[in-house]
């Protein structure tokens, strides 16, 4: 028996953590930031994430036991069924502290790369997030190749497991439309424009009075720090994480989505990440059923989001839902 | 310890040499920041080793002529291929170079993972393991070295200056003494006079992807007797290293880019042997040590107006 | 009002080339003046180091306005415009995928209103109304109204330069440098582009640095003309004193 619901509660979690990350990029590119280093803030909201959630339950209870052990999972777990307040109130700190944690990342990282090219940019962010995985991979407490395994469940306190499960998804929403908000408020708006201008000519935006490393700084930041909140929902969604699941592919999957859906456009972005969010969890889901084949689906799927990017590119640059009309809604 | 060192340190940096002069002058001529150079590093090896294993097996010997050859020829194409493909269709379009650069992106996943479906099917067809394929011996260089009265020697040692000091040759000789190689220098300062004195751009275009593409593999067939596990993550492990040494340079310099690649080859062999021996920091930081000689790079030396930017330098501290 | 500029010794080199040497000018406030030279001579040079796209190797560069003298050396070009100096290129620079009256737009003054906050806040409504209204005044003005909603890839390249000019209007410029503002246009928009310019110095009273490397199209009405040549001040003085220089006679014809 397939659990249809389960599937839709795990499909819709999934797609509301990519939206956030499709959104944020929309907004960077929409501003001229190439950030091919999307991994790179992600990675970051959810190891600090994990950090907290795993190093200070078992702090406050006075364990001297480590995280990365069968005793201190074990404990772990126990504290996040026994005690709902400290449960919940290290997610909220992770959630606070992922924000902050990438948002002054992004800030720093755009002291070098204010005054370069696109392409400079593109490169160093991607570097950035290889460097951060490298570092995960070799650092002894964080766990290096096996990370984090036991991230508490922020909600494992209730007593059923699907009632957790679907709180977590409206929280992840609420998210998900907070970032919305904040996206769609900001690039219909005269600072959208100017965001535009600069994306176009960067020179002639600092012409008309626009101090442009700045605002690429503020923007930077903030997308950052969205992106690091969604990289806390990941590691408290799947209460595991490892190094393994920030490598550059998830840079380039979202980036996918949002050419998909068409550069520029917020609901082009939506449409593109449900699309291509859903296709890879089916195929995710579906893959294991398939057995051993002399073509590993992983790589054909992979081929297919690379081919995506291309074609689109080539035949249809506006994607699937062209952003109509100019900036100013007046 | 510091003839190990020293060693690495010779052969990195012919391999970085071998793979960022060929990449500057590309850009310079195409104007596509082109990421998918790690695909012709990684394609160059796995010529290279499929290649050896069909030698090996048919004839039981291999030869590193043929095999610079093939990979050449192979690796030219598919650069040829994507530029017809994609690159030049969307140049037409006259999309930013933002738009290049991503595609490259695209294509550069396609090309990686349709080499481990290839080295996956050949590895089952043939029963052997090509996704961590050993070092490879030539026998022509091993004939070499005997001839010189070098036995012994390892592999290596030989064929990364022979390869670095042969690409280095075509290069020269292909750009100076040709006039097809003057064409493509005359693109390469000036795209727009050139097609106003009755170059062929276009053609132009294509043979310097067949070129730079086709000298970027043999840092590849170097790299096959190099190490002692080849896969295919050979480019993609390169990239940092390479792109730095590309933007040391400022993505015109050639000068400069033989700067920066022995800078990379140093910071990495001795910085890292340093900071290990006297502060007892892992040698895993080695890529952090590159990464920050890029931040460096785009702090004291940022390479400004190439590929978008302000071209000039933007001077926050100048303000009287 | 208009604003003075003041160029004192400016030099400026290229590795090797001299693009400027001790250049000094002296720009009075509501005057329309030329700048001309051959090709390579260093006008467009001198712009860059004005707008702050280049810091001169030497040399300073002054504004003076309303009895103040800032310094403007090594500023930065956003600070420089913020000040009323407005500039346009050679080749004509809008933002291709803003609409004209958007590129207007672009150069109003949103202050505080341009940030995330207020953006986030919607704060801007009221300011957004009032640039609108004042950028469709201007385009009306000039009788542009028909291609507000247009694209740049869709105007003419006198239209282009127009609208490049006119923008500066949204920033209250004070002192406006056109690059080679009739280089391509039809004569009957070099007319209507000399009659803008004409109709902004009188009512507004800007000030006007206007290159123009053809001697004999030399802007009619220009009050006061500087020639560059190799990087050098040749001469200066009333338009038709300094055409029939014989230096700069020479440097045309001789080379
Ligand atoms: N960024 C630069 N790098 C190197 N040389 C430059 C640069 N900008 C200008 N030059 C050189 O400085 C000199 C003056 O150039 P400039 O563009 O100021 O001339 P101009 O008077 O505007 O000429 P034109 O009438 O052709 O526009 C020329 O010799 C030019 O080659
Ligand atoms: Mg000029």
């Amino acid at each position: 028996m397939i659990d249809v619901l389960g599937f839709l509660i795990t499909l819709t979690t999934y797609i509301g953590i990519y939206l956030v990350l499709s959104l944020t990029l929309t907004l960077e590119v929409s501003s001229g930031i190439t950030n091919f280093g999307k991994v790179a803030f992600y990675g970051l909201g959810a190891y600090t994430g994990a950090l907290i959630g795993t190093y200070l339950p078992l702090a406050i209870t006075g364990s001297r036991a480590s995280p990365f052990d069968v005793n201190g999972i074990q404990l772990l777990y126990t504290i996040s069924k026994s005690n709902p307040v400290l449960d919940l109130s290290v997610f909220l700190l992770s959630l606070a502290a992922g924000f902050a944690v990438s948002a002054l990342f992004g800030l720093l990282l755009t002291y070098p790369i204010h005054r370069v090219g696109s392409a400079l940019v593109g490169f160093t962010l991607l570097s950035t997030g290889e460097v951060l995985r490298l570092f995960y991979l070799n650092t002894e407490p964080l766990g290096e190749s096996k990370g984090f395994m036991g991230i508490p469940n922020p909600f494992a306190w209730l007593p059923q497991a699907r009632g957790a499960e679907a709180l977590y998804l409206i929280i992840v929403w609420c998210f998900v439309g907070l970032t919305y908000f904040i996206v769609s408020r900001i690039m219909n708006s005269p600072l959208g424009r100017i965001l535009k201008g600069m994306r176009d000519d960067e020179l002639v935006a600092l012409y008309a009075g626009w101090p442009t490393p700045l605002i690429k700084s503020k923007v930077l930041a903030l997308t950052s720090g969205l992106t690091g909140v969604a990289g806390v929902l990941w590691a408290y969604y799947f209460t595991s994480i490892n190094p393994n699941m920030f490598t550059p592919s998830l840079t380039f999957n979202i980036w996918a989505m949002v050419i998909l859906g068409g550069i520029d456009s917020i609901v082009g972005g939506v449409l593109g990440t449900v699309l291509l969010a859903s296709v890879d969890y089916a195929a995710r889901f579906v893959i294991p059923f398939i057995g051993t084949t002399l073509v590993t689906p992983d790589y054909l799927r992979w081929i297919i989001v690379g081919l995506v990017m291309l074609v689109v590119l080539l035949k249809k640059p506006e994607g699937l839902a062209p952003r109509r009309g100019g900036v100013s809604k007046l | 310890m510091i003839t190990q060192d020293l060693i690495s340190f010779f052969l990195f940096s012919l391999l970085y040499l071998t793979v960022t002069i060929p990449l500057v002058l590309a850009y310079r001529v195409t104007k596509v920041i082109n990421f998918t150079v790690a695909n012709y590093i990684t394609y160059g090896a796995y010529t290279a080793v499929l290649l050896d294993y069909y030698m090996r097996s048919s004839f039981g010997h291999n030869s590193l002529l043929l095999t610079v050859l093939s990979s050449f020829a192979v690796t030219g194409l598919i650069a040829v291929l994507s530029n017809l493909a994609v690159f030049k269709p969307l140049a037409e379009m006259r999309v930013k170079g933002d738009v290049l650069m991503i595609a490259s992106m695209g294509l550069w996943i396609v090309l990686k993972y349709v080499l481990y479906i290839v080295s996956d099917i050949a590895s089952s067809a043939w029963r052997t393991n090509l996704v961590s394929y050993s070092q490879i011996h030539y026998d022509d260089i091993s004939l070499l070295t005997v001839r010189a009265g070098l036995v012994g020697v390892q592999q290596s040692l030989v064929v990364f200056p022979l390869l670095a000091l042969a690409s280095m040759l075509i290069l020269y000789l292909v750009l100076n003494a040709t006039r097809v190689g003057r064409a493509v220098l005359a693109v390469a300062d000036n795209s727009v006079l050139a097609s106003l004195s009755g170059i062929a751009v276009g053609r132009v275009v294509s043979l310097t992807w067949f070129l730079t593409a086709g000298l970027t593999s043999l840092a590849g067939v170097m790299w096959t007797t190099y190490s002692g596990a080849i896969t295919p993550e050979v480019g993609d492990s390169l990239i940092l290293q390479v792109f730095t040494i590309a933007f040391i340079g400022g993505l015109s310099s050639l000068t400069r880019t033989a700067a920066g690649a022995l800078l990379i080859s140093g910071v990495e062999n001795f910085g890292t042997d340093l900071l290990s021996t006297y502060l007892g920091l892992p040698t895993s930081i080695k890529p952090m040590l590159t990464f920050t000689v890029l931040l460096a790079t785009l702090i004291v030396s940022p390479p400004l107006g190439v590929a978008g930017g302000v071209p000039y330098r933007f001077t926050r501290g100048a303000r009287r | 009002m208009g604003v003075k500029l003041i160029v004192e010794k400016v030099t400026k080199r290229f590795g090797g080339v001299v693009a400027l040497n001790r250049v000094s000018i002296n720009v009075p406030s509501s005057l329309v003046v030329g700048l001309i030279g051959p090709n390579g001579s260093g006008k467009t040079t001198l712009f860059n180091v004005v707008t702050g796209y280049y810091t001169p190797d030497e040399g300073r560069v002054l504004i003076e306005g309303s009895g103040r003298v800032v310094d403007i050396t090594g500023w930065n070009p956003n600070r420089i415009s913020r000040l009323g100096v407005a500039r346009t290129f050679q080749i004509p620079r809008l933002i291709p995928s803003l609409t004209v009256l958007e590129n207007m737009l672009l150069f109003y003054d949103y202050g505080s209103c341009a940030s995330i906050t207020c953006s986030l806040r919607r704060k801007w409504v009221d300011v957004e109304e009032a640039a609108v209204a004042r950028a469709m005044s201007i385009l009306r003005e000039f009788g542009l109204e028909s291609i507000a909603h247009k694209r740049p890839a869709e105007l003419s390249a006198g239209h282009l330069k127009l609208v490049e000019t006119l923008r500066g209007l949204m920033s209250d410029a004070k002192l406006f440098m056109l690059d080679e503002p009739f280089a391509g246009v039809e004569s009957w928009m070099a007319r209507k582009l000399t009659d803008t310019i004409r109709k902004i110095n009188r009512e507004k009273g800007s000030t006007f640095v206007v290159i123009e490397h053809r001697i004999t199209e030399l802007l009619e009405g220009v009050d006061y003309v500087y020639v560059l040549h190799n990087g050098s001040l040749l001469a200066e003085g009333k338009p038709d004193e300094a055409v029939s220089d014989e230096r700069v006679i020479k440097a045309y014809l001789g080379k």
